[in-house]
């Protein structure tokens, strides 16, 4: 397991929402603003690291029969311990998030990690798939927050981005956004469950095809490059 | 089973109603013929509302041929602006707006339409939505403002102040009494506020009977669509005189247009003949309910919908027979595999 | 046996760990949760009914009942000023409780709103409490209303928020709860 081929997995080849199709719940609700998508998509990726640290370490003492319920206390653990630190420093993320945060605790994404990868794996492969999982998450989060709230009411980084005086990055979720056209044209279906669904699946659609296209180029050449080998052999 | 097929070969055509018949209609020649239907519902929409709605019409007709086209031309797939689909879906979507409708909203729409409802599952025959009312649910839901700003049509100027005006489904559902220039005869007619297409119930009832004529729709789905509505708001009807309750709810808010153009859609309503009857009864039925406890007074557009998603059902449960076979083929079938069930036991 | 007993003593250990570390984490965090909570509802309170200080009355002495109209009255605070009071409750909304604070002066008339904490739809009910051009429009047009505020549907003043009819009706009728309660109070 290299750090280079992990990476590739996680943002791509074996991206969680896109190729594992897990974790959708929470990528289709909360897609609204950017300041909701990176906040969501920067909780799991801290959730998801410490607890695969946490489940790798730990994977030699943990008993194959009670394995999962010591998972689920493990991530229950850690988003008590998120959602708690939230509502004490970042209140307005906690407050735009609502019971997205504690509902991590049955993300997908996290326990399958643990199941799939952590158990068989160090410490140190566990935290890279875990920071690599969580941004290929964050990524698709991050482009459905912005396909949705451009379309759905013309505006970019709604919360996180405040041109009201002068470009600011605001951390509290205060911001407007830049407003791209005016949010009467904007397809407001967009921002309504409907909107997640049809994005996602178009997201997912076009991940498949390229990936698809990726392979059949691949497989392509490793039959030219074998059929040139076979040649030589001729020769 | 083992000996009945000993004794009759058969060849099981994985197709849809049989017999089927060769005949030189094709595609085109029935979307042509749904298109001339709906001229008298155009012509006076223009007599009612001025020449501006043929202006939403050819934005709407000619952005559903170019996505058409171009969907098609950049997935490298065959051209098919030629069969006319798209131009028809242009044309129903535009009906189903308003008359103050921006020239770009059927833009958007048929985009969605084409692209998303139509293209994407594969084309003409496989998508399991209208495309049309599709793009009309998703217009609704996008931009409610603009898609309840009904202008005053020609034959209420003078006797109605200002430039928009409530549909009588909204007075029929909301809270004050319907105003006297809602006659039956004006829903007849056409002379009342509504979507382009939607307004004459005369104007569409001739397109249904041009279309029966060259039997490009069966009776069966638009009867009891608009049967099962009429049966219903007449037992449960409203205020004192439920047989104008009934009427009025036939013939405005497109239960009409809809019974006739929309639900009768080749692609997304059932082939059987009792399924036609059943999917018509639940259109119905479905407009009904939403105009009874629904947050808006229209139920047409959802209705049909969720019919659509229920035509796969629906034919699966009514049984198709298979030509050559008998009744008794079929109950020897049944013996056999009951018999063979025992013998496992 | 021994199997049961040795999983059993992983998993306790395992919990007893995590409690123990989510107890330190309490601990560290709950001033700091309760301080945004104060400022939280603080905020609240002023937007709806402007003054320096808030005192919480006993409202069940007075003869206000706990609940009306399933509306749930957690807290009726005096305006320090007199200007009038300030009605916490709780009701349901479209997908959770919300919790709302109301003002109202002495004229029965409310001064305002403020949604303290909700679990709306995010874009739809969610608008009821945010600070978006459809937010604060949608709860100025509480300001001024008496007792028989209604939404616009039912023959009232008030614009429901586009797609979240069920909200607006619980905030309005929330509304309504809080000047019959301050009523009540006499």
């Amino acid at each position: 397991m290299n750090i280079k081929k992990q990476f590739k997995e996680g943002l791509i080849t074996n991206n969680p929402v896109l190729v594992q199709l897990i974790g959708m719940c929470a990528t289709m609700a909360i897609t609204t603003t950017l300041f909701n998508g990176v906040g969501m998509g920067l909780s799991v990726l801290i959730i998801l690291t410490c607890c695969n640290v946490v489940v790798s370490a730990l994977r030699k003492i943990i008993p194959n029969e009670i394995r999962l319920a010591i998972f689920v206390v493990i991530i229950a653990g850690f988003v008590t311990i998120v959602d708690l630190l939230l509502q004490a420093f970042i209140p307005a993320l906690s407050e735009a998030l609502g019971v997205f945060i504690p509902l991590i605790v049955v993300n997908c994404i996290i326990i399958g990690r643990a199941e799939a990868f952590c158990q068989k794996n160090t410490v140190g492969a566990s935290f890279f798939d875990g920071i690599f999982q969580g941004l290929g998450y964050t990524c698709v989060l991050i482009i459905m927050c912005v396909v949705r709230e451009l379309l759905g009411s013309g505006r970019f980084g709604g919360g996180l981005i405040d041109i009201a005086n002068g470009f600011r990055f605001t951390l509290d979720g205060t911001g407007g956004g830049i407003q791209i056209f005016p949010a009467d044209y904007g397809a407001s279906i967009l921002n309504l469950p409907f909107g997640g669904f049809l994005t996602l699946g178009t997201l997912i659609a076009v991940m498949q095809y390229a990936l698809k296209k990726a392979a059949k180029k691949k497989e392509l050449a490793e039959k030219a490059a074998a059929e040139a080998a076979e040649k030589e052999v001729e020769d | 089973m083992a000996a009945n097929q000993e004794t009759k070969e058969r060849i099981v055509l994985d197709v849809a109603y049989q017999p089927q018949v060769r005949t030189i209609r094709d595609t085109r020649r029935l979307m042509q013929d749904v298109l001339i239907a709906l001229l008298p519902a155009l012509c006076v929409a223009v007599w009612q509302f001025g020449a501006k709605v043929l202006v939403t019409v050819a934005a709407s007709v000619s952005s559903a041929v170019f996505f058409e086209w171009a969907y098609r031309k950049l997935l490298k797939k065959s051209n098919t602006i030629g069969d006319l689909s798209a131009c028809l879906t242009g044309l129903l979507l535009a009906l189903t707006l308003p008359p103050t409708a921006p020239w770009w909203l059927p833009v958007v729409g048929t985009l969605f339409a084409i692209v998303v409802v139509k293209q994407l599952y594969g084309g003409i025959g496989k998508n399991f939505l209208n495309p049309a009312l599709a793009g009309r649910a998703f217009l609704l839901a996008s931009y409610a403002l603009i898609m309840g700003n009904f202008s005053v049509p020609t034959g209420l100027k003078g006797a109605v102040d200002g430039v928009t005006m409530a549909t009588p489904l909204s007075y029929l559902y909301g809270e004050n009494p319907l105003p006297a220039y809602f006659t039956p005869q004006a829903l007849f007619i056409g002379t009342v506020p509504g979507a382009i297409g939607e307004i004459s119930a005369a104007a569409i009832l001739l397109g249904l009977v041009y279309l029966l004529v060259r039997k490009v729709i069966s009776w069966r789905i638009s009867v009891s669509f608009v049967g099962t509505a009429a049966l219903l708001t007449l037992i449960f009807g409203r205020g004192g005189d439920h047989v104008n309750f009934m009427l009025y709810n036939v013939l405005s808010g497109g239960l009409l247009f809809g019974a006739v153009f929309m639900a009768t859609d080749y692609a997304t309503s059932p082939v059987t003949l009792n399924g036609q009857l059943l999917y018509g009864a639940g259109c119905g039925a479905l407009t009904v309910l939403i105009r009874y406890f629904g947050g808006f007074p229209e139920g047409v557009t959802y209705a049909i919908l969720i019919m659509n998603l229920c035509t796969w059902a629906i034919d699966k449960g009514f049984h198709r027979h298979q030509f050559g076979v008998t009744k008794e083929d079929i109950a020897a079938a049944k013996a056999a595999k009951k018999a063979a069930k025992e013998a496992a036991k | 046996m021994k199997k049961i007993l040795k999983l059993t003593f992983i998993l306790f250990l395992i919990c007893a760990v995590t409690a123990g570390i989510l107890g330190g984490v309490n601990e560290l965090t709950y001033r700091r949760i309760d301080e945004q909570n104060r400022i939280k509802t603080v905020k609240a309170y002023s937007s709806v009914l402007p003054a320096d200080a808030y005192d919480e009355i006993d409202f069940a002495a007075a003869g206000v009942p706990e609940t009306i109209n399933k509306v749930t009255i957690d807290k009726i605070s005096k305006a320090a000023n007199g200007s009038g009071y300030v009605v916490e409750s709780t009701f349901s909304g479209a997908q959770g409780s919300i919790t709302m604070a109301c003002g109202v002066d002495n004229n029965l008339r409310c001064t305002g709103i403020s949604i303290i904490k909700h679990s709306e739809t995010s874009g739809l009910g969610a608008n009821a409490a945010s600070s978006s051009e459809v937010g604060v429009n949608f709860r100025a047009q509480f300001v001024g209303q008496d007792g028989g505020i209604a939404l616009k549907k039912s023959g009232g003043e008030i614009d429901a928020l586009s797609g979240a009819t069920i909200t607006s009706t619980a905030v309005t009728k929330a509304v309504a709860v809080a000047i019959e309660a301050v009523g009540m109070l006499g």
